[in-house]
């Protein structure tokens, strides 16, 4: 038999129940991948384009939705551009409330990807525990922030909310529940042999093609390059906080899921760091502090809750451009804004983890089998619309 | 014909095993309470609650019966470039045969349908029937992830039906015949688990291989190839294909139980007699088999097609060539079984 | 297979089971039980009428165009100039919370509801006048605290 009767063409679509927003056209022969294309642009919604027409602080929510779960790297990411085209800084309490805020969403953006990963692979208990245990993290956040995934929490200058009182305490709680259930989450699910049987020498990224081809996050750090944009160029509060870069050398789909997991456990520690050095003071910068009417300065700095100064509805950056890198959960987030003087930007260009993380899904199926392909799909913790925006 | 004639006719052991128990009317009870049954402990472990709303004091008990009430109603969808003869009778056919070999199980030592001097090889060979049709049912769905999951189960049949012969032979050799209602009262001092452990522990893994149950939910690889096989069917032929592998776990579990788990032993000379009870107790140690397989899918993931055939002939087949041996062993070595 | 890949499988076996006879659960049975959300919760809009000083910077504001201003008929004929007042659309708010938190006057404030329902599209709309109304939905549950706790990750306990 021919080699093109052999082969089957097979579309694991959209209407799919584990492909995600997005089309992989795979080739198959017998079990073996010979070649997956991934087929992007699903779900794509022109958020660069929409951004030139609305106004600067309209955007934040904008560039937070495409990013799910993963949220506020996307809003970092955008402020700090922002604060380097106005040329200010935000004062220090804001900048550890910003990285608080930050690890709380690494470590619930990690559980999504690896419950995800787990029901590809089979294992629906990984699944709902991963789930489950967001929950808390979650609750935390509804707590600073007032909405649980989208919080829209980083403003130009600084931060809109202070910590609550008792804060500290639940924060500690939840971090011993954490990692008390790291036990169980090994007994069942890591330490398992059918699981090591399906993730282990699978989808295998060596060093030279993770370099070379432009890998990020997690997916870089497990093919043994240590390289994380918070030690490379720090920003927030990650100059003052000590804290690991995890790699692992083994660079198959069980060193990825190490990476994620053990980097649960460093964003445990930085939090701890942060809620014991933070300083007190303000938390908006005092060029905007300045023009709030004194009443509603007496009541934010009673409540907490920042009142906006009524320039934000039209505040205009000065020309020229800016970028800005920030480590998301899933990798390097990167943003760039033109502005030449107007209250919208004359270009917004972002550029996401899972976007550089497309051009794996060919290099890495070559020749694995095909239920190899949800398991290489899960480790890259590829996030469709986050790559689509 | 009074009602006296009827209810003795009923009780006839050749009617009353397959129709009423453990034949058709207990399989179907048996298929509605364990697909509740797995999905609770599915949630129990999972830190959720699973059924629950209908009937809440009975924690949702009768959601099967909900289910099974939609699928009768539901239109089941025939696609048009089906081969629609296949397309329609493999599910009746494979739910029919899933449940033939109880045809040959005995509930009492005096109570059986069917009595042979080879009812333990009738029984196996029954069940090899059925894969048969979950291949057709690939190839007539004119589908190209039917065709991935049918090729998947061929070859995974190919892998187990070895090792379960050979597993279950090696008690025959050991108590000497081949006759289920013999090997049942061979067991009234020791049960068979304890005298070879290496065949007990070999067939239960073979037997969950067999029925598509974690980790070796093969076939129907959701995150792979949607359903396998039963990827066209909706309605109540998919209500028949999805209570098909249950029914042929609880048969091969009623057969595991008198193979090694002494059948309806132990029981007192008194009541020794009585089909009710000594069918009770075969019973209840096969519908746990069933439930230890339904648990199962809540701490495993799943195998890859090439790990599972390999391991069936890289472990299942050596072990079960072992435990033929042991049993040579034990009966050169003078066990003796008095029926 | 080696010893230690039966030891993982056994151990895996008996976390199962342990969770089986003790586990937890994390569910909460909406809508039977309402959750107790904590202030300064993002939910639906409350406008009072008095003290809105129809400066309009909410509209301004607003990313996802929710509000617009709205002419007030009445009170454009008895002041003799244009006065708009902010009416909002549900189908398009985002529960930001920009409006609230820029309102010069402390007239938008933040309800805790979340999870009302309409019939029409038409009645996601709210001029200005049934703005001004509030929110007028009733749960009709339990209501019960969500509490934080290091052995469970999180308990429920009702509020009376």
């Amino acid at each position: 038999m021919e080699a093109e009767e052999r082969e089957l063409e097979l579309l694991i679509g959209p209407q799919h129940p584990a492909s995600g927003h997005m089309r992989l056209i795979a080739k198959i022969d017998g079990d073996v991948v010979t070649e997956l294309r991934p087929d992007i642009g699903y779900v794509h919604r022109s958020v660069e384009k929409i951004a030139e027409t609305k106004k600067f602080l309209q955007i934040i929510p904008l560039v937070e939705r495409p990013s799910l779960p993963d949220t506020t790297a996307n809003n970092l990411a955008y402020v700090m551009a922002l604060e380097k085209l106005l040329g200010i800084e935000p004062p220090p309490r804001a900048k550890y409330l910003r990285t608080l805020l930050a690890e709380i969403t690494r470590i619930h953006s990690h559980l999504y990807g690896l419950g995800i990963h787990g029901v590809m692979i089979g294992s629906s208990t990984a699944y709902m525990w991963c789930f489950g245990d967001r929950e808390p993290f979650l609750q935390l956040a509804q707590e600073l922030t007032g909405a649980r995934l989208t919080y829209s929490y980083i403003i130009p200058g600084g931060v809109r909310r202070d910590m609550p009182k008792g804060f500290a305490d639940k924060v500690e709680k939840v971090l011993r529940y954490m990692e008390g259930r790291m036990k169980d989450y090994f007994d069942i699910y890591f330490n398992n042999p059918v699981t090591r049987a399906r993730l282990e020498g699978v989808g295998v990224l060596k060093r030279e093609d993770a370099i070379r081809l432009g890998a990020v996050g997690p997916n870089l750090r497990a093919s043994n390059v240590p390289y994380d944009v918070r030690k490379a160029e720090p920003y927030a509060a990650y100059p003052d906080v000590e804290f690991d870069v995890i790699t692992e050398k083994a660079g198959d789909s069980f060193a990825r899921v190490m990476v994620r997991v053990r980097e649960i456990g460093e964003s445990i520690k930085i939090i701890r760091q942060v809620l014991k050095r933070i300083p007190d003071g303000p938390i908006l910068h005092e060029n905007y502090e300045k023009l709030i009417p004194p009443k509603l300065k007496e009541q934010y700095k009673s409540t907490g809750i920042v009142k906006f100064p009524s320039l934000f509805a039209n505040l205009k950056a000065p020309e020229g451009e800016a970028i800005a890198r920030v480590e998301g959960g899933r990798g390097e987030v990167v943003f760039h804004i033109i502005s030449d003087g107007k209250t919208s930007p004359y270009r917004l260009r972002m550029v996401t983890p899972s976007f550089r993380n497309v051009v794996l899904f060919e290099h890495l199926t070559k020749g694995a089998r095909v239920a190899d392909i949800p398991a290489i799909y899960g480790s890259l913790d590829y996030f469709p619309p986050e790559a689509d925006r | 014909m009074q009602v006296q004639e009827i209810l003795n006719m009923l009780f006839e052991p050749y009617i009353f095993i397959p129709l009423v128990f453990p034949g058709l009317i207990a399989a179907f009870i048996v298929l509605l309470i364990i697909i509740w049954l797995e999905r609770k402990i599915a949630a129990k472990v999972q830190l959720r609650y699973g059924p629950l709303y209908i009937i809440k004091p009975l924690g949702g008990v009768i959601q099967t019966v909900a289910d099974l009430i939609r699928y009768l109603f539901q239109e089941p969808i025939i696609p048009k470039d089906v081969d629609k003869l296949a397309f329609l009778l493999t599910p009746v056919f494979l739910f029919g045969l899933a449940y033939l070999p109880v045809v040959v199980i005995p509930i009492g030592p005096s109570y059986y349908a069917f009595r042979s001097d080879l009812s333990l090889l009738i029984a196996l060979a029954l069940t090899t029937l059925a894969p048969i049709f979950t291949v057709l049912m690939g190839w007539a769905s004119n589908n190209k992830f039917s065709l991935i999951g049918s090729v998947r189960e061929g070859y995974l049949v190919i892998s187990y039906e070895i090792p379960i012969f050979l597993s279950a032979l090696s008690m025959a050799i050991l108590y000497g015949t081949l006759d289920l209602v013999e090997i049942a009262e061979a067991q009234r001092g020791i049960w068979g688990i304890f005298l070879n452990p290496v065949a007990a522990v070999n067939m239960l893994v073979l037997m969950y291989m067999s029925t598509s149950k974690f980790p070796f939910e093969i076939p129907e690889a959701e995150s792979e190839i949607v359903a396998g096989p039963y990827t066209e069917y909706g309605g109540i032929l998919y209500g028949l294909v999805m209570g098909a592998s249950y029914v042929k776990l609880y048969v091969l579990s009623l057969v595991y139980s008198i193979l090694f788990l002494g059948g309806w032993n132990p029981l007192p000379q008194s009541m020794i007699g009585n089909p009710f009870i000594s069918g009770s107790v075969l019973f209840i140690k096969s519908f746990i088999l069933v439930a230890f397989g339904a648990f199962l899918r809540a701490v495993y993931p799943r195998f890859r097609i090439d790990q599972a055939v390999g391991l069936g002939w890289r472990i299942s087949l050596p072990l079960s060539l072992i435990s033929i041996f042991i049993s040579l062993l034990l009966v050169m070595g003078g066990v003796r079984f008095v029926y | 297979m080696s010893i230690d890949r039966t030891v993982r499988h056994v151990k895996a076996i008996i976390t199962g089971t342990k969770y089986l006879f003790s586990g937890p659960r994390m569910t909460i049975m909406y809508p039977e039980d309402i959750e107790e959300l904590p202030e300064g919760y993002r939910g639906m809009i409350e406008y009072d009428w008095n003290s809105c000083i129809k400066c309009s910077l909410c509209a301004m504001i607003c990313p996802a165009d929710a509000i617009k201003m709205y002419v007030s008929k009445e009170e454009s004929e008895k002041e003799k100039k244009i006065v708009k007042r902010p009416g909002i659309n549900y189908a398009r708010c985002i529960f930001c919370g920009f409006c609230v938190d820029i309102c010069p006057t402390n007239s938008l404030t933040f309800s805790k509801v979340h999870d009302m329902a309409y019939y029409t599209y038409e009645e996601h709309f709210y001029p200005p006048d049934k703005f001004a109304e509030g929110i007028k939905h009733v749960h009709k549950g339990r209501r019960v605290r969500v509490i934080l706790d290091e052995k469970r990750g999180i308990k429920y306990e009702p509020v009376d």
